[in-house]
């Protein structure tokens, strides 16, 4: 059995694996059918609970995966906020000396985060300047024209 | 309502995200899907040679003590009913109900056709360039139960 505690090289080498497969379009596929397929809970909770679903679901997440992060929720302003300190997933690729990292790796929680949240209604930012050193700053923002 | 805010540090909380399994089974299944089945386990043999180099490295070093310390933590980590007995010959790990099946049946995740593979080619893979020889003796697809074993390789 593969633990969950080494998923994260599993799904590093996954997106390598397809990436020989059919380059980076192969990926990109697979993460929209990830997306789609895997992420349902968050989609449920913030079409349920709008900008608090985020809150919901990420409160759960990241303390499972003992991050390193802040979280900030402004209802008002229509804004959710993760400033991630220290990425466990990135983090733990990083600290792998025989496992060199998908070069694209940090990319996939754009395109699977933005895939739920744009539809329902909200901008969705990543910032992944800082990847390589395991940091990131995801920003979920209320759209005024609501979802397209 | 007030701005909230949640501060935490990874000292914070134990490390057991569980969900996981439920992506790695997504992706065995798209691969499947789309590379057919031999895909599968031409991407569990690589990521097991590239991830478990350090724990083959250490089969052939100490012989089978190493897997059975390796899956003994696994298991514990996971809370997998198991019974794990090594003797000279042989190493068995006979799974009561797999963690990660149980998991993605009670979340309602899908189990990919293919996810016995996980412990089957992924064993079979640690095992290349040694000594020893994994054999998955049983299986069942709905809980994950199972009996792994892993002994000398015939002279």
């Amino acid at each position: 059995m593969i633990s969950c505690t080494e998923f994260i090289p599993a799904y590093s080498e996954l997106f390598k694996f397809l990436d020989q497969k059919g380059g980076p379009k192969a990926v990109r596929d697979f993460w929209n059918y990830l997306s789609d397929r895997f992420l349902g809970n968050l989609r449920s909770a913030v079409a349920e609970h709008g900008l608090r679903g985020c809150w919901i679901y990420w409160n759960h997440t990241l303390n499972e995966e003992a991050a390193d992060f802040t979280m900030e929720l402004d209802e008002e302003a229509g804004l959710f906020r993760i400033d991630m300190h220290h990425c466990p997933s990135m983090g733990r690729l990083l600290a792998l000396e025989h496992i060199e990292p998908y070069p694209d790796y940090c990319l996939h929680c754009d395109v699977l985060y933005r895939r739920v949240l744009e539809p329902l209604g909200f901008e969705c930012e990543v910032d992944l300047s800082r990847c390589r050193e395991a940091k990131c700053r995801l920003t979920v923002t209320r759209r005024a024209s609501g979802p397209p | 309502m007030a701005k909230e805010v949640i501060r935490r540090a990874a000292r914070d909380n134990r490390y057991l995200h569980k969900d996981f399994h439920g992506a790695l089974s997504v992706g065995l299944e798209y691969i499947e899907h789309h590379f057919g089945e031999e895909a599968v386990r031409e991407y569990l043999r690589q990521f097991a040679r590239a991830f478990y180099a350090p724990l083959a490295a250490d089969l052939k070093r100490r012989g089978l003590v190493a897997l059975e310390e390796h899956f003994a933590q696994v298991y514990e980590e996971e809370g997998g009913d198991v019974r794990i007995t090594l003797s000279e010959e042989e190493l068995r790990i006979e799974v009561k109900a797999c963690p990660a099946v149980a998991h993605m049946r009670q979340r309602g995740y899908p189990v990919a056709r293919l996810f016995r593979e996980t412990t089957k080619t992924v064993n079979q893979t640690i095992c290349e360039g040694t000594p020893y020889t994994a054999e998955l003796l049983d299986y069942d697809d709905q809980t994950g139960r199972s009996i792994q074993r892993f002994r000398r390789r015939a002279p």
